[in-house]
């Protein structure tokens, strides 16, 4: 018997009719069209399904769907603030090669969201114990911690005029 | 090769693929999900080797959703090749789509086909199978024995699965003769597995014309078309093969997998589209690993540390079925004619089946292996002759003119480069002239090691490659490169456009790639074997430079000029006497004065042979004696790779490699239990891989010492080699901090302990 | 995954009533990071399940004069981000710290993780090292029970049908006290014990005047190994009783082997932890 949940995923509020049984996972991917959040093991051990819960940052196969009513939901696609303006961690992730097959990078995008929201700058210890849950095969992570501790210090800049600070230069 | 101005090729630009990625835009097989879709399901065997005497799966298709249900009764019964490379003479067609028989644990006996993932799988449990139990050889020792169970009615006798691998050069026993110094020993290796992230998947769709459409994460889509069609009987533009962005492979990837085939046949009988995804388990279970080995090596040096007689005898264990052994053996044996020079080599090598999952390719396929032992023993040989292992390595690293494993002269000194660069980086003397012992832990070892390794780009001689692109110029001057190499996450689809633009003279954002559909772009071999930049790259080349013949046509017609006195750089064609004097490519393109607008189109076919690359490794790791723990601190990777096309992306991939490398050195092995054939770890929290935590920190650095003419102005592959260099280095190093030598990985700690212990009584036996 | 009935009672009655009235096969879901994980893999039937997570008043965190206090639906992540918890408490906050990754964490409740019993979970050392009691609601009426009595096997504990644990009470440190807990795994993180030792003190004068041992996954539940305490107990921790005292603890787990480790190495790895996580209770208690 399906119920009706609803929930806000990157801002929108949407009601998505499921199976008591079914994951958030599968409910984001399958119910709500939204497959930048993999399934890499679909028992908690990769990361790669990671979303952000009213702020927390959890592995979605290990939440039932029905267990997000009235929760505020992030996945990869709401990290970008515009169609054409990437997060700070999207772009350093490009620049720095942290991306090869891709499929762990979602999850490791939100994560690494979640640690610069709560530590703007984070130590290289913090970084490798943030990411520890979050498994990628492809990079060996060095590129990966190039790129937070990248956006982090781009993050954390004054706000600035870009293109003024260019045309100074 | 000799060019010095490159203007996009050596940068490391922004891969485009990416951008899909960091979105989350970019779709992989898994995220397609056409109306209607099906999932299936596979239920596989509870013993290791057994004839199926009955099977039923009536109450299967009873249950309420469930589509189909098939069996081996119900698919067709053509014996095919688990490693669907056509043009290889070394396949082994050992396979059925479903048998009567079932060789390993895990193996597939039916398919279901439900309206949800659920039903499908509530469908497996009420499928009745009853078994006659067949004796299982579960080791190569089992396999071997004289009159042991036959696991095929194929091949060449015994549990073989191909005639013994025996290669030959100079005279042995007159180099051992030479020797003042001979070592032997017994070198063993474990079961690492693949563990891409991207779960194998796969969806099929008939359409009205009885044309299959595909989806795959595939490295090698038109092998997989070939595959399909064969079995299927069906031509092979009726079977259109489509991937897109794929996570991952590592060489795993290429072989044609039993629920490809199931999944195909489950659409067919349910005219509706059917999606089938490994869970987590299956990919350790239906998957492929890196074969497990057991190799002897006899090495006979001189007191002046030159290396004069080599003896091997190397056994690869295959698993239930042939997949990649054949070209696994033939390189694997025949990488042990080179690395360190020897001019005395007998090598045999063989690989045989045993009732356990599939081995199949995996980065470094054979030669991860053979390396490991031949770089432990140089190490064995400089501790008992006195003298630094970096320098004897140096001393016996193949050099410019060394007949390399293919049978070709090694072209250039990059083994010996890379060895000198490292030992000056790592600052290796002065690190080794440390103490042993941890400034204030007492319980803490540390001991610095090198290991060394050289890879071919390509497949060659085993299998003759063909390396295809097509270049459209499209009259606006922007560019289409159409390719059937798979982008399973290296960059190479970057690469190929960087090659494509520096040599058309244009940028590289101008540069798009079509790829992963094998109803448009030209044939492909697959992404494997270190081989795209070498193989396709020197075909795009090609293709680019007929492009560009063309466009300097039109643009000397146009500024009215000869077209030997007019260049093309950044998209400008020009008078090469004065540049001031030109037209943008759009401009040469397009209409303009009674000449119509024209659309270039150039293909072109590349049949390479082989090029080598080399690595040296420098490795500090910590032991823990009372743990046994082992710390990977610091690696130092020099690498030759001749010409970089893409700095970071070659990085990249070097890193990854030494990842999974001290993975299969320390903590990876997919463990089968030897008496009936279970796994016993099969998820990733007991099948250990470096996580965040565990890595150490890597100092890249990339020489490009020894580039090769086969490959775009003499670039060479990278994939594979980080992934050699780095077991034997971490063992080597190990022995530095501890006195204990290791044959085997991974290098548990508990075999720390032991070896520490066994040091130990040997040391008080002594007193 | 496999289909299941899912319900959501209001309150420990109703949830009881569930759990006994819809028979077998229903089991009851607090943070399911174990539990989703065991019927995907086919470890468990399940039929229905039974969220407590609608219950009011079960995630309190309270730490004060009689120690600490956390309810049924504190996730180990809450616990240990609390900065009092790792101050005064950094032999759980370990044990929290390695449980699963950070994402588990965020769901995981620290009761679920001791109510599932397993022999090798981080947070039970630390818990039996420092005397904690679980408390339990039950339609006749719940029970404080000392964790150390309340495990009967791998996966099960004294709890009778119907009854559901409700929270955790840990003892304030006494002055003078130090705790420790050590896992031994492959690797940093993301991993299951292999073996973990959990020691407190409680010291005066140079001298111990109370030590609990508390060994995990070399047993079919966590142990403690009262000869070691024994040992320990009264003795002036010189190096040489703490090695008689990590000596004795290897002869009083019972380890297995498998595919983690072997029961020797793992007999070993408790007279090396022992050691060293009594070394460094004694640390934190000067």
């Amino acid at each position: 018997m399906k119920t009706l949940v609803t929930l806000t995923v990157n801002g929108e509020e949407r009601s998505l009719a499921v199976e008591g049984y079914r994951s958030l996972l599968d409910t984001l991917r399958e119910e709500a069209g939204l497959t930048g959040t993999k399934k890499g093991c679909d028992v908690g051990d990769c990361g790669a399904c990671t979303v952000i819960v009213d702020g927390e940052p959890v592995n979605a196969c290990l939440m039932l769907a029905v267990e997000a009513a009235g929760r505020d939901v992030r996945t990869v696609e709401g990290m970008q603030a515009g169609p054409d303006a990437l997060h700070p961690l999207q772009e350093a992730f490009m620049e720095h090669g942290a991306s090869q097959c891709g499929f762990c990078t979602p999850g490791i995008l939100l994560m690494a969201q979640s640690l610069l929201e709560r530590n703007p700058d984070p130590s290289d210890e913090e970084i490798r114990f943030g990411l520890s849950g979050n498994i990628c095969r492809c990079t060996g992570y060095t590129k990966i911690f190039d790129a937070i501790r990248t956006a982090a210090r781009r993050m954390a800049a004054p706000p600035a005029d870009a293109s003024g600070l260019e045309a100074a230069e | 090769m000799t060019r010095q101005d490159f203007r996009i090729v050596g940068q490391s630009v922004k891969r485009a693929d990416v951008l899909e990625k960091v979105t989350g835009e970019g779709l992989y097989t898994g995220d397609y999900a056409p109306a209607g879709l099906l999932h299936g399901k596979i239920k596989r065997s509870e013993i290791a080797h057994a004839r199926i005497v009955r099977i039923d799966a009536s109450k299967a298709l009873a249950l309420p959703g469930v589509k189909a249900v098939l069996t081996h009764a119900d698919v067709p019964r053509v014996l095919h090749y688990g490693s669907p490379h056509p043009r290889s003479a070394s396949c082994t067609r050992d396979q059925y789509i479903l048998d009567d028989k079932v060789r390993f644990w895990g193996e597939g006996v039916a398919a279901v086909a439900a309206i949800s993932e659920e039903i499908a799988d509530e469908a497996l449990d009420l499928i009745e199978v009853e078994y006659e139990p067949l004796p299982a050889v579960c080791d190569i020792d089992a396999a071997q024995v004289p009159g042991a169970p036959l696991i095929h009615g194929v091949g060449p006798g015994g549990n073989l699965v191909i005639p013994p691998v025996h290669v030959e050069r100079g005279n042995v026993e007159k180099g051992f003769a030479e020797a003042d110094l001979i070592l032997e020993g017994t070198f063993e290796g474990g079961r690492p597995v693949p563990t891409y992230m991207e779960p194998n998947v796969c969806i099929a769709d008939w359409d009205g014309s009885n044309k299959l459409t595909f989806w795959t994460s595939t490295q090698s889509s038109f092998m997989v078309r070939g595959a399909l069609a064969e079995v299927l009987g069906l031509p092979l533009n009726k079977v259109r093969v489509l991937v897109d962005h794929m996570g991952g492979g590592f060489g795993a990837k290429q072989d044609l997998f039993q629920h490809e085939f199931l999944c195909a046949l489950l659409a067919k009988q349910t005219r509706r589209p059917v999606k089938m995804e490994f869970t987590r388990r299956e990919t350790f279970v239906a998957g492929r690993s890196r074969h497990p080995f057991r190799l002897w090596l006899r090495q006979g040096f001189r007191k002046d540390g030159t290396l004069v007689a080599r003896d091997m005898k190397l056994v690869f264990e295959s698993g239930a079925y042939g997949s990649h052994s054949p070209g696994v053996t033939n390189v694997g044996t025949a990488s042990a004619t080179s690395l360190y020079a020897c001019e005395n080599v007998r090598l045999n090598g063989r690989a045989v089946y045993t009732n356990t999952p599939i081995a199949g390719a995996y980065r470094g396929y054979g030669v991860v292996q053979t390396y490991f032992a031949i770089d432990i023993q140089m190490d064995e040989a400089a501790e008992r002759l006195g003298v630094d292992p970096a320098e004897l390595k140096l001393k016996n690293a193949v050099r410019d003119g060394d007949i390399a494993p293919s049978g070709h002269p090694i072209i250039g000194d990059g083994l010996p480069a890379c060895i000198r660069e490292g030992i000056t980086r790592f600052d290796w003397a002065a690190k080794r002239a440390q103490p042993r012992e941890h400034p204030t832990n007492p319980a803490i070892r540390r001991g610095w090691g090198i290991g060394c390794e050289m890879h071919g780009s390509s497949a060659y001689p085993g299998i003759k490659e063909q390396g295809n692109a097509t270049v459209k110029m499209n009259e606006d001057g922007s560019v289409t490169l159409l390719t059937g190499a798979a982008g399973l996450g290296t960059g190479a689809h970057t690469a190929l456009a960087q090659i494509v633009a520096e040599e058309l003279g244009v940028a590289f954002e101008s540069v798009s790639v079509v790829h992963g559909d094998t109803d448009v772009v030209p044939w492909d071999i697959g992404a494997f074997a270190s081989h795209t930049t070498y193989l396709v790259g020197s075909a795009a080349k090609m293709a680019a430079a007929k492009v560009r013949a063309s466009v300097l046509r039109r643009g000397a017609e146009r500024l009215q000029a000869r077209v030997e006195d007019v260049d093309l750089v950044d998209g400008r064609v020009f008078l090469t006497a004065n540049p001031e004097q030109g037209i943008t490519v759009h401009e040469a393109m397009g209409p303009s004065r009674g000449i119509p607008a024209e659309h270039l189109i150039e293909t072109a076919s590349y049949m390479p042979t082989k090029s080598y690359s080399f690595a040296a490794h420098f490795v500090e790791v910590a032991v823990d004696t009372e743990t046994g723990l082992v710390e990977v601190k610091h690696v130092l990777p020099v690498h030759d790779i001749g010409k970089v096309i893409h700095p970071i992306a070659a990085q990249g991939q070097i890193e990854g490699g030494i990842q999974q490398g001290i993975g299969h050195t320390l903590t990876e092995d997919y463990v089968i239990d030897r008496t009936n054939g279970r796994s016993l770890n099969a998820g990733l929290v007991d099948y250990k891989m470096p996580l965040s935590m565990d890595m150490p920190h890597i100092e890249t650095v990339i020489l490009e010492a020894a580039p090769d003419p086969g490959g775009p102005w003499g670039a060479k592959g990278v994939g594979e080699d980080p992934i050699i260099a780095i077991g034997p280095a971490i063992a080597n190093a190990i022995h530095d901090a501890i006195g204990v030598r290791f044959h085997h990985y991974p290098i548990t700690p508990e075999d720390v302990l032991k070896g520490l212990r066994a040091k130990e009584e040997t040391t008080n036996a002594g007193l | 995954m496999r289909r299941f009935e899912y319900h959501e009672p209001g309150t420990l009655a109703e949830a009881s009533d569930l759990l006994t009235g819809l028979g077998e096969g229903t089991f009851l879901l607090a943070g399911g990071t174990d539990l989703l994980v065991e019927i995907r893999e086919r470890l468990r039937r399940v039929h229905h399940l039974v969220n407590i997570k609608r219950i009011t008043d079960l995630d309190a965190v309270t730490l004060d004069g009689e120690g600490l206090r956390f309810g049924a639906l504190v996730t180990a992540g809450t616990l240990e981000r609390h900065p009092e918890v790792a101050r005064l408490y950094p032999n759980l906050w370990a044990g929290l710290r390695s449980l699963g990754s950070i994402q588990v964490r965020n769901r995981a409740t620290v009761v679920g993780n001791i109510c599932r019993a397993s022999p090798s979970a981080d947070t039970i050392p630390p818990l039996v090292a420092d005397g904690a009691e679980i408390e339990t609601w039950a339609p006749n009426g719940g029970r404080r029970i000392a964790l150390a009595d309340f495990f009967t096997g791998p996966g099960r504990s004294v709890l009778a049908p119907g009854e559901i644990a409700t929270g955790i009470r840990v003892p304030p440190p006494a002055t003078g006290s130090g705790r420790a807990y050590i896992k031994h795994g492959r690797r940093r993180a993301m991993e299951l014990a292999t073996v973990g030792v959990a020691v407190s003190l409680e010291t005066a004068d140079g001298r111990c005047t109370a030590a609990r041992i508390a060994l995990g996954a070399v047993g079919p539940t966590v142990l403690r190994a009262p000869g070691a305490e024994a040992i320990l107990t009264g003795s002036r921790l010189e190096a040489g009783i703490v090695a008689a005292a990590a000596e004795q603890a290897m002869l009083e787990c019972t380890p297995i082997s498998n595919v983690r480790s072997s029961a020797n190495y793992r007999r070993d790895m408790v007279g090396v932890l022992t050691r060293r996580a009594v070394t460094l209770a004694l640390e934190a208690a000067a």
